[in-house]
Order: structure tokens, then sequence, then C-alpha cells
């Protein structure tokens, strides 16, 4: 029993050595191992860069051997080429599937002549004292810039695109949709393709295909501007700040072009709310890898849309509303009519005559020539009869006739008036006058001012009310202006015609509308 | 000076124009409103312009009534071009001269960044006074050739309430008398010493002056006016009968009929290529439809 151990032990030390030397002897490099290099980084087989130009090599060394190694990657440039860091790497790997990998960057001077340039990569793999070495080579091709340039080209820009840069009919072309992103009206509408990726940003895309007729592979970074097309100053608004970001650091793409091939890429627009409508110049430019130099541009001419749904709702709204009051006063006219004591209508009329010889027909002449002379700041000159005069008359005649509705007939008749004599029948007038008179009606009927128990002589309450109503209508026409009439007015002009015009002058006329009321009174008993 | 007189009269000829039905001339007007109101093609909306103005020609109108016409087409599209001239927000744009500064204290903040007079905004403002050229243009063609009297029977033809129409004949009867009260009453302060154009307080005063006695005289005026037609029998009936039928000729017909189509067809074209331009609605059935928006509406 004792020989039988001793045998099995003298066995196992001869056997050891043995088995370890054949593992040893067995290691095949090739087999066990992966050693990969990329000029540049990305290009599978030749790559293809320009004189000045700053590349990285790409180094990978992966194990399949289970047990240590040590290996040294040496890489081996063209003689010009400038190597920014060491050209020997040295590193352990322990286990199978351990690798390493390395970016190693590189500068090709500016008159490096053209030509293909073998780059080698060398790994020499130490495992358990034996050496053995791996080459990988790969081969550069520096081409000269109109060799790139002619073989480099963008042969199709798809504004907008889906999110693989395919074109989609549902859109039209070379058009970008700047909608408002209120929250409140993102819910309401849901009718953009403009996919909204934050409070104030929306998006979308565009495709570029680009071709490469050559027969090496170019790699490439694909970025674009959007242009002011007289200044060709970058619109800021359509490459926003995004989280602190400048938008050209997501708004690129890299690209490895195969020879013969073309590829379609996808790059996000972002456009910022306060971005402007009208035509601008997309450029999208092409660079080959590590270069500044760009290699191909392509303009094209797009059009931004703006769409501003404030006003747009605003006017629809009023529209409806305009519509839905005329409808209710055509569904019981009698009704309606037959709470006015004749003596009232016949009051209404007289006033709304007054109003027209006393307000419309100077104003026909007045309002333009005002608008002509002092342009947009004619509401300060006109707003003297437009609302102050005006108001004097409404109140006062809310004043004799404190009834609901005094001020609907008041407005019918300066309309159709207005209709027939300076053919004034438009939709801004009729928008307008209905929004007011509605928005008056409801005022002032709510305050008490006109109802059952009228109460129209406290000139604050009444100012404050029709100071409100008007600066809502006058918003109203504006919005209507701006949809119906595609004007433009800045936001700052709005709330001065609506603070100055809608409310100040409106209650100065409010304020003395009572005493001329008050007045009127005493005549009429 | 043009008269109040010389705009407001009609001109009544024996015209093409003329003999349209008010009722006719109502409801083309409305509908080229909204042919107006949706075109964007700059050459169609020019098109739109110049029909209406043929229709003057066709209406004989005279020298004072086209006189009055141009002055008020002349500042109407100027006052459009100045607006947009400083208001133009969409690029490019060309500042051709600055108003105020962005730096300039106070205003440079309050017009949130200066006050400019851009280049493109002059043609904008060009353009889209067309629209309301032609909507004006056509109103007054309207007017001018149409009698009030026919006109109000239109609307009650129209299914507008008798005592709305009512209202609107008494205060175009008693226009002129206003007109002349008002005249008057502006004459008789000035010769007690008030500045009607002074600015400030001073218009307020002089309004106050113009409107108590004139409106006291309306208010004395009603009563009498009320008496005087509920003694012919005003409201006494729900129907009221009229001593002038009025008749579409085959002609009326026939272009209400194209007046009202066309603005249907149009309004809808421009909804839907607008609701194709802004991503809610596209089928490639409509395709037709999308280029002739775009092309020519």
């Amino acid at each position: 029993m004792k020989n039988r151990g001793f045998l099995l032990l003298i066995l196992v030390l001869i056997l050891q050595p043995v088995a370890a030397q054949a593992q040893q002897e067995d290691f095949k490099p090739e087999d066990m191992t992966t050693f990969i290099i990329q000029v540049p980084h990305g290009v599978e087989g030749n790559g293809l860069a320009v004189g000045n130009s700053t590349l990285s090599a790409y180094l990978f060394f992966e194990s399949y051997y289970d047990g240590d190694m040590n290996v040294t990657v040496e890489l081996d440039l063209p003689k010009g080429f400038v190597l920014h860091e060491a050209s020997v790497h040295s590193f352990s790997l322990q286990t199978e599937y351990d690798d390493w990998y390395r970016l190693v960057d590189f500068y090709i001077p500016a008159d490096t002549p053209c030509g293909t340039y073998n780059i080698t990569a060398k790994a020499v793999v130490d495992v358990k004292g034996t050496k053995h070495t791996i080459v990988r080579t790969t081969q550069l091709k520096i081409a000269s810039k109109k060799e790139v340039a002619n073989k480099v080209s963008v042969s199709q820009l798809i504004v907008p695109s889906d999110e693989d840069g395919n074109g989609d009919p549902s859109h039209p072309l070379n058009t970008l949709v700047v909608q408002e992103t209120s929250p409140a009206l993102k819910k309401l509408l849901k009718v953009t393709d403009l996919k909204i990726e934050k409070e104030d940003l929306t998006s979308t895309y565009m495709g570029i295909k680009i071709t490469n007729t050559g027969n090496s592979t170019i790699p490439v970074i694909v970025t674009y501007d959007i242009l002011d097309t007289k200044t060709g100053e970058h619109v800021k608004a359509f490459k926003p700040d995004i989280m602190g970001m400048n938008a050209d650091t997501l708004c690129y793409a890299t690209v490895t072009l195969s020879p013969g091939s073309s590829s379609l890429i996808s790059l996000p627009i972002y456009i910022s709310q306060d971005a402007m409508g009208g035509d601008y110049l997309l450029r999208v430019k092409v660079k080959l890898t590590g270069s500044d130099w760009i290699a191909v541009t392509k303009d094209q001419k797009i059009t931004a849309i703006s769409r501003r749904w404030g006003p747009i709702i605003t006017t629809f709204t009023a529209s409806l509303l305009g519509l839905t009051a005329l409808g209710f006063f055509f569904s019981r006219p009698r009704e309606i009519m037959d709470r006015f004591k004749t003596r009232n209508l016949v009051m209404i009329a007289l006033f709304g005559t007054v109003s027209f010889a006393a307000i419309n027909l100077p104003m026909t002449i007045l309002w333009e020539l005002s608008h002509a002379i002092f342009g947009p700041f004619s509401f300060l000159f006109t707003g003297l009869f437009n609302e102050i005069l005006l108001y004097m008359l409404i109140t006062s005649l809310v004043v004799l006739i404190p009834k609901p509705g005094v001020i609907s007939l008041f407005m019918t008749v300066r309309f159709l008036l207005g209709g027939f004599i300076t053919g004034s029948f438009t939709p801004i007038t009729f928008i307008t006058l209905s929004v007011n008179a509605v928005i008056l009606e409801l005022l002032l009927y709510t305050a008490g001012i006109t109802g059952k128990n009228p109460a129209p002589d406290n000139r604050f309450r009444m100012g404050i009310l029709c100071g409100f109503a008007d600066m809502a209508s006058s918003y109203v026409s504006f919005s209507v202006w701006m949809v119906l009439y595609r004007l433009f007015y800045s936001d700052w002009y709005i709330a001065a015609n609506i603070l100055i015009d809608g409310f100040l002058y409106t209650f100065i006329g409010t304020w003395f509308g009572i005493s001329l009321g008050n007045r009127l009174k005493k005549v009429a008993e | 000076m043009i008269g109040a007189r010389s705009i407001a009269e009609p001109t009544i000829k024996d015209t093409v124009i003329n003999r349209i039905d008010p009722r006719a001339k109502i409801l083309i007007l409305i509908s080229i409103v909204f042919v107006a109101v949706s075109l964007d093609n700059q050459k169609t909306m020019f098109l739109l312009f110049l029909t209406v103005l043929s229709g003057f020609v066709l209406a004989k109108m005279p020298a004072i009534k086209i006189k009055t016409l141009v002055i008020l087409l002349v500042l109407l599209i100027w006052g459009t071009i100045y607006s947009q001239a400083l208001f133009y927000s969409q690029l490019p744009r060309t500042v051709i001269f600055t108003i105020i500064r962005p730096e300039f204290p106070i205003l440079g903040w309050l017009t949130g960044g200066g006050l400019f007079v851009y280049e493109e905004g002059f043609h904008h403002g060009a353009v889209q006074g067309l629209r309301s050229a032609s909507i004006l243009s056509l109103g007054l063609l309207m007017c001018w050739t149409t009698d009030s009297r026919d006109m109000l029977n239109g609307l009650v033809g129209l299914r507008v309430p008798y005592s709305v129409a009512f209202m609107v004949i008494t205060a175009v009867r008693f226009l002129p008398i206003i007109i002349t009260e008002v005249a008057t009453v502006i004459t008789v302060q000035r010769l007690r010493g008030f500045n009607p154009t002074k600015f400030g307080s001073g218009i307020i005063k002089t309004l106050l002056n113009i409107l108590t006695p004139t409106l006291a005289n309306c208010v004395r005026r009603t009563g009498t006016l009320a008496i005087s037609i509920q003694s012919r029998a005003f409201r006494a009936n729900p129907d009221r009968t009229s001593l002038k039928k009025l008749e579409f000729s085959d002609i009326d017909k026939i272009v209400v009929a194209v007046c009202v189509f066309t603005a249907i067809s149009v309004v809808i074209m421009k909804l839907i290529y607008n609701m194709y331009t802004s991503g809610i609605y596209y089928t490639s059935g409509l395709r037709p439809v999308y280029a002739i928006a775009g092309g020519y509406l």
C-alpha cells in the first residue's frame, strides 16, 4: 500500500512540468488573442485623411488565454507623422476575455505628400517567459483636398425628416414649424410632428444623404448651421443652449463612408420658442474626421413658419363668441327687441348716429391720416376719439337706459351704419364690436349696473369695468389683425395700446360719460 | 377737403353694379371678405384687388369718389407699411433706420431692445395692405352704388329683425341733421373761445361741450319721434310689408352662387393646407389641394 502511494506521488511530480510545457507550447497567438488596429478610429480597412489632420489610431488587444500574459504594443507611424504620446504601451492581461484598448493621437502635417502609408502595430506577448509577436498593418491614404472634395458629396437634404432621416410626405418640404409649447396648448393641440423635448424647445430632424464615390473608406463628421440669408450670421434660436451646453455638441454625426456607398443620417434641429418665422439658409457641412477642413458644404433655403397659437385661439374664440351672440339674437329677435320701448330704440339709434358722426366719419380720414403720419403711435391720438368719446357715449347711454342689451344694440347700429356709409363691413369690426358688446354686457349686468335694480352712477366701478372690457377687446382686436391680416405687432406695443387706449382712455371716457349721462337724464325728465 | 357728404352719399346710376340686388351685394361682400382674409399669395391678392377696382369702372363712379377712394387707399396702405416696417418680425430683416437704440434709457428697455425700421417690413406691409384695401374698396363700392333704403331692405330680406333695420334707418336719416348740429356746436364753441384741437384736458372739455348740446337735442327729439312712429303702428304687427319688393335676377343668382362657392372653396382649401403645414392632418389624396393652395392661394 505504501509503495502504491509513493509511485503515485512520483508520477504526479513527473507529469506536472510536462503538462505545463505542453500547454505553453500549445499557445497560438493568432488563435488565442485578438489584435486590431484602426486608423483612423472606426475605419475597418484602409482609411483616408488629408494633411493637417489630427487622427486617433485605435489599438485593441483581447486575450482568450486562461492565464497571465504581458503584452507590449508598439505603434509604428510613417516618417513625418507626429505622435502625441508614447508609441509603446505595456500591459498585463490576467484572464480569458481580458482586454486592453487605447486611442493614440497623432498629427499628419500639412505638407505630407499624398500617397498611401503603412501604419504598423506590433504586439509582443510574453506567456510564461515565452515571447510571441503579432503584427498588424493598415494603410492610410493621404489625399489632396481636391481629391476628397470630388469623392464626397451631399446628395440629398430632407427637411424635416423622421428620426431615421427619411422624408415624410405629411409635412411640407424645407419647412420648419415654430410653435408655442405652453403646457395647456400642448395638451390641447397635440398637432405637431415636432417632439417637445423641453419646456421651451421643440425639435425635429433633418435627413442628410452623403455619397462616397471613391475607393477608400472616408470617415466624416456632419454638422449644420442655420443662417440668416442676408447677413450669413448664425441664428441662435435654431441652435439654442441645451442644458447649459452649446447645441453644436448635440447636433453632429460621425459616419464612415464605405467606398462607392451612400449613407442616410439624421441630425436633430432644436428650435427655441423665440425663433422667428421667415426664410433661412440651411448649410450642411461635411468635415473629414480629424480635420477642421470642410470637405463639402450644401446649402438649402428653408422656411420657418411661426405658429402663434395664442392669437389663433383668441381669434377663433372671439369669432365663435361673436357668431354665438349673433345666433342668439337671431333666434329670439322679438323677445329681445320687445324688452325695449320704442323710445329706447329711437334713443339708441340717435346715439348711434352721434357716435357715427362724431367718431366714425372723422376717423375715416383721421384714422388713416394719423396712421400715415404717426405710424403705430397714432393710437395715442385716435384713442381720444375711439375710446374717450366712444365711452362717453356708451356710458351716458347706459345711464339713460340701464338695461341689458342696450350696448349690443348700440354696437349693432354702429356696425351697420359704418358698413352702409363707409363700407367698413370687415371681419375685424364685426369680431371686435361683438366681443366688446358681449363682455361689456356681461360685466355691467354682473356688477348690477344694468338689470332689475340698476346702479350706473358709480364712476369708479363703471370705469374699471369698462376699462377691463376694452382691454379684452383690444387684445382680441390685435389677435384678429395678426391672424386674419397677417400683421406683426411687438408685445410691448400691444401692451402699451391695451393699457393706454384700452384702459386709461376708456376709464377717462367712462368717468366723464357718467356726468354727461346725468345731465342728459335731466333733459329727458 | 373731402366733404363728409361726398364720402357718404351713394351715386345712383343705371350700371351693372347698381342693378345688383342689395342682398346679393351683401352676400358678395361677405364672400369676398372671406376670400381676402384667406389669401396669402401676393399675385392672387393683387388680382383680387384689381378685380374689386374694376367694379368702380363698371359703376362709372364720379371723379370725387375715385379721388376719395385713392386717398383712402393710399393712406391705408401707407399706414400698414409704416407699422409693418417697425414691427416686422421675420427673418431676414435689414435695419435701415434706428428710431430707438437698444441702450436708450428706459425706452430701449420698454421697447424690448429698441425700435427699428426694417426694409422687408415695407414690402410685407404693402402686400398685406392689399388685403385691407380690397375689403375697404369693395365695401365702398357697395355703399356708393346702393341706396341706404335698399340696403336696409336687403338686410331685412336677409332676416335681420325689422326693429334693428328701423334703428339703422333712423340713424341714417338723422345723420345729416346731426352732422349739421355737431358742426354748428363746434362753430359756437369756437366763437366762445374753445380750441377743439388743443391737446390734453382741452380736448375732453371740448368733447363734453360738443356732446352735451348735441345729445340733449337727441334726447328731446327721441320723445317726439317715438310718439310719431308709434302712432303709425310701429311694431303693431309681427310681419311688415314693403313697398319695394326685392327680387334676385338670374345674373344676381349666378354671381352670388359663384362668389359663395369660390369663398367656401378657398376657405376650405386654405384650412386644409394650413392643417397640413401645421402637421395636424395630412392625406395623400389631398395633394392636388395642397398644390393649389400652396401655389396660388
